[in-house]
């Protein structure tokens, strides 16, 4: 993955990884999270002061510098209490002066597969500890790996240790849907800040959907004007350039999603002729499923037979990548239902002249992904563009070269469909990565919801449910079930929080810390070396790092009683319980 | 069920005759423009409009301990407040605008306590400019205050007019269980708590003070029990953080009833005193054997030991200290999960064993050790069901007379609130499969096998005991008298919904107990139900949307229900068919 720079800077630290006994991290005194691929202690575990003077010597750049200036602030004031305090004993030497960052490459931009390996020097008989990066981004995780090692009050930092890390998977992301309610550009910084510290690198923002269109368009002014939930409600072009700029500083790419042709209700306020079945009642009483006109309350599907469709979509795609500097664009396409197509009259024409719900579908996308592809973007969809068992397209016309899938339906199958139709492919199975599961439902006057009571409760009135805990994020093996080289085309995954029951109320306890337990099965791996699932030391060293994130301003929810903190090991079980 | 009929009858006869003889516009029926939370028994309001409060608005009340603060409280949270509604209620205004809130309390010298008359009648004229709230106490007077503020909003502010509100409660026990014992709560979550129950007319927070992982209660009878068994210095509660806990509960019309779970669930008890716990600091269950021999229902060890005399050295000095520090006449005893692993790792209770003895006995010797004493102390006891349903071990009830004992059910939902009403006791509910708010989110125990599995694999409930999650409507619909004949029903004091604190902490104390607390809330309130008897929670979700905003508002950060589309596209997110 990281090869070169791996082979050419690093071979003398690989060397003392195998020749020195390792006493690694397993019952290590002081973790980061996630795990690094190689934590080393040269000399017995210990600690050294920071100096009051301590600085940061690093190259100039336009994003690494800021980040630079951040950590340094943030080692020099936080004075953090950890849980359980390090038993390292402070070295005798001189407290640490300055950390030296070198960087292979400094002009690589953020962008997928960018190379964020590093490693880390901290000697326990200088005053120099040493971070060798390949590049910039690479640079932020190693700054954020040597922030974990600081505590205490003066503050001191775990010494006599080399950290050799680089990521397994290079896509490791977090959905986030500001439509179904409206997030605040503060809540996204802060989501963003806390996804770099669990190294998680890029923010698939879902910006739109049927319930609200919060996204200001120059070019399309109406559709946020009327489509949002209010001025108050908005992304103007400044916020989405702060968003951005703060996704830079952090090392985390911002890929907006645009979702279309289907959840595009909202775009009928502005304009209604382009949109079929908008604000209809979503599911007829008595209908059965098949006849639904939306998947949730909120109708509306753009309509690919009627050319203004296209005016609009084009500006707003286009203003989107303007706005979006990533090279991923991500195109949705999830969730065509075919009520909504055939409450047209055009559509209703078209197929009374013998034509298909899948070819309707097909023209959008022939009309659409061809202008995406022109202003240099790879286009993301939704496994439904060619899964969906009823309307979908024929792959042929999404090519693997341009095309990335992101799966949500059927576990590992629906992985195992993508990769072997050779597409590269980002895992977001419902059943262990949708983080909004398990919280009941959002519909109103379901007769479901009362019962005899001694009903059987099952998913709890949520269609994904029961609720993905931290453990079955992370056990979950994205890879599950393929062959080497399809595996190599799983780029990684994303954890989703939709917003029908999130707002900013609940958005940190939501993704924290479950969403750092995919940010280290992605990063570093769910097993040990002896290819052992690692949940069970993961779980004292993540009580730790929601207790470090909390100091940091990001409520993560708790994972255990503090008297399973203070008694390792006591809150094990040998039996399984479920 | 209470008293409120004499109330009624006499003082509100006139109001009662009013509202039968206009017409109904009833909140009931066409959704009303503005509501309160819980839905009010009875809100009349022939014509609805709104009239501005005066800037010089102010509330008479009689000069009470509690209820003057109360009143101080509401006349501020009136005036500043400008609540802006998610869907602005379409209320005409007319003029004059509202100069006085005047409050009539029948019984000023009534006690907070159980079944003590909350019941109100609030009258906003519109042709005048003084609003009448007449209450049978100071508590009521607190819940008619409520109402009020929930009628009010906007800036320049003003509030709903021409309406008349009778309001009872349907349950007398309406309450919020916290544990913190397993996490730490600060003082101030447990005061905004406080603040947000009272805010929804529940009028009972149940303070799970203690357990095996921590004991946080200071007590200067028993200090080395707080210094070792609590997390640290910095997480304890002292007396005068209780005292405050209790002041604040009596100027919200909140109750404090304390319990320090014993003899089970008290391993953190051992730091002081190692020789009167059974089975402390041990492996709670150990590897490769049957569920039944475990030490403790979770990790945490430690029964107190009934067979040691100086147990009750400890125990009567903590019960003792406890009921001074807590004034209220209910004092919970704790009582559930005795595992018989515990007791039977212990050598003294071995030899009783040895002697024909049983763990039942063991038990029976706690409780006949320690019953009698909380009741000398003015207290009615309340227990754990466990006490005398557990398969295990359990009392003889004759030990436990109905008139001094009130049962809190947790297991097998309807079936054993059944059991223990019919063998007569007063029964509160807490059924796990309703009103656990902590289920659905997993389990804490680590190297737990069962996370891992291949996909593919049932998920269940999701690791999590009793999972899945309680939803709101889940809470709402429950009838905690289900399948009770009527004078069954009548021993029903009401319900608790409870959040165990293993995996929940300040972080996310709002978000876990708010808006589901709000759900049982209504129910207990004024019932589930429309007048028709069908369950009204399709129309309960517009209302708690707004009431999720406006205690949001307030400081409470509850969690949302729906995306703002369905609350400004009403009935737009309903669904006519069932989904599960």
């Amino acid at each position: 993955m990281s090869t070169n720079f791996f082979s050419t800077v690093f071979i003398f630290q690989i060397l003392l990884t195998f020749i020195i006994p390792s006493t690694s991290a397993v019952g290590s005194p002081i973790n980061i999270w996630p795990k690094p691929r190689s934590f080393t202690w040269i000399t017995t575990p210990q600690a050294t002061l920071l100096s009051p003077s301590f600085t940061i010597t690093s190259p100039s750049h336009p994003y690494l510098t800021p980040s630079v200036n951040r950590y340094l602030s943030q080692i020099q004031t936080t004075q953090y209490k950890p849980l359980l305090i390090p038993p390292l004993n402070l070295t005798t030497s001189f407290p640490l002066q300055t950390l030296t960052i070198t960087i292979t490459d400094i002009t690589a931009p953020l962008s997928h597969g960018v190379n964020e390996s590093y490693t880390l020097t901290i000697p326990s008989n200088t005053t120099t500890a040493t971070l060798a990066a390949a590049t910039p981004w690479g640079a932020m995780r190693g700054l954020e790996s040597f922030s974990q090692l600081v505590w205490g009050n003066p503050a001191r930092v775990a010494a006599g240790l080399v950290i050799t890390d680089w990521p397994m998977f290079e896509h490791r992301g977090v959905l986030l849907d500001t439509s179904r309610n409206y997030f605040g550009v503060e809540d996204l910084l802060r989501l963003i800040g806390a996804m770099s510290a669990n190294k998680l690198n890029v923010f698939h923002w879902h910006i739109t959907d049927s319930q609200s269109f919060p996204l200001v368009l120059k070019s399309e002014p109406e559709l946020a004007a009327t489509g949002s939930y209010g001025p108050d409600m908005q992304y103007s072009a400044e916020d989405v350039k702060r968003v951005v700029e703060f996704g830079l500083e952090h090392g985390v790419r911002i890929i907006p999603e645009i979702d279309m042709p289907g959840h595009t209700g909202s775009w009928a306020e502005a304009y209604p002729e382009i949109v079929a079945c908008a604000n209809m009642f979503w599911w007829p009483a008595g209908a059965p499923w098949e006849e639904r006109l939306a998947a949730e309350p909120g109708t509306g599907h753009l309509n690919p037979l009627i050319p203004k469709t296209y005016d609009v979509v084009k500006n707003v795609v286009k203003e989107t990548t303007t706005l979006f500097p990533d090279s991923f664009y991500h195109g949705g396409a999830d969730e065509v239902v075919p009520g909504c197509w055939k409450a047209d009259p055009t559509i209703q024409k078209y197929l009374a002249s013998n034509g298909t719900l899948s070819q309707v579908l097909e023209i959008f996308i022939n009309n659409t992904n061809p202008y995406i592809l022109s202003l240099n973007r790879t286009a993301v969809y939704w496994e439904d563009v060619i899964l969906d068992s009823e309307i979908k397209i024929n792959p042929s016309i999404l090519p693997p070269e341009t095309t990335v899938m992101q799966t949500w339906n059927g576990g590992p199958n629906n992985t195992k469909r993508l990769v072997s139709a050779g597409y590269r492919t980002i895992v977001s199975s419902s059943d262990f990565y949708y983080l909004d599961c398990g919280h009941g439902d959002f519909t109103g006057n379901n007769s479901a919801y009362d019962q005899h009571p001694d009903f059987e409760q099952k998913k709890g009135g949520s269609w994904c449910g029961p609720f993905k805990s931290w453990q079955l994020i992370y056990n979950y093996d994205i890879t599950f079930g393929l062959t080497e080289e399809e595996a190599k085309l799983v780029l990684g995954g994303e954890v989703a929080l939709w917003s029908e029951q999130s707002d900013s109320r609940v958005l940190d306890s939501r993704i924290w810390p479950r969403a750092s337990a995919m940010a280290e099965a992605l990063w570093s791996g769910n097993r040990d070396e002896t290819g052992k699932k690692r949940s069970v030391d993961a779980t004292d060293r993540l009580n730790e790092w929601v207790n470090r994130m909390v100091s940091r301003g990001v409520k993560a929810e708790p994972i255990q009683p503090l008297w399973c903190i203070r008694n390792p090991g006591m809150c094990n079980t040998y039996n399984p319980i479920f």
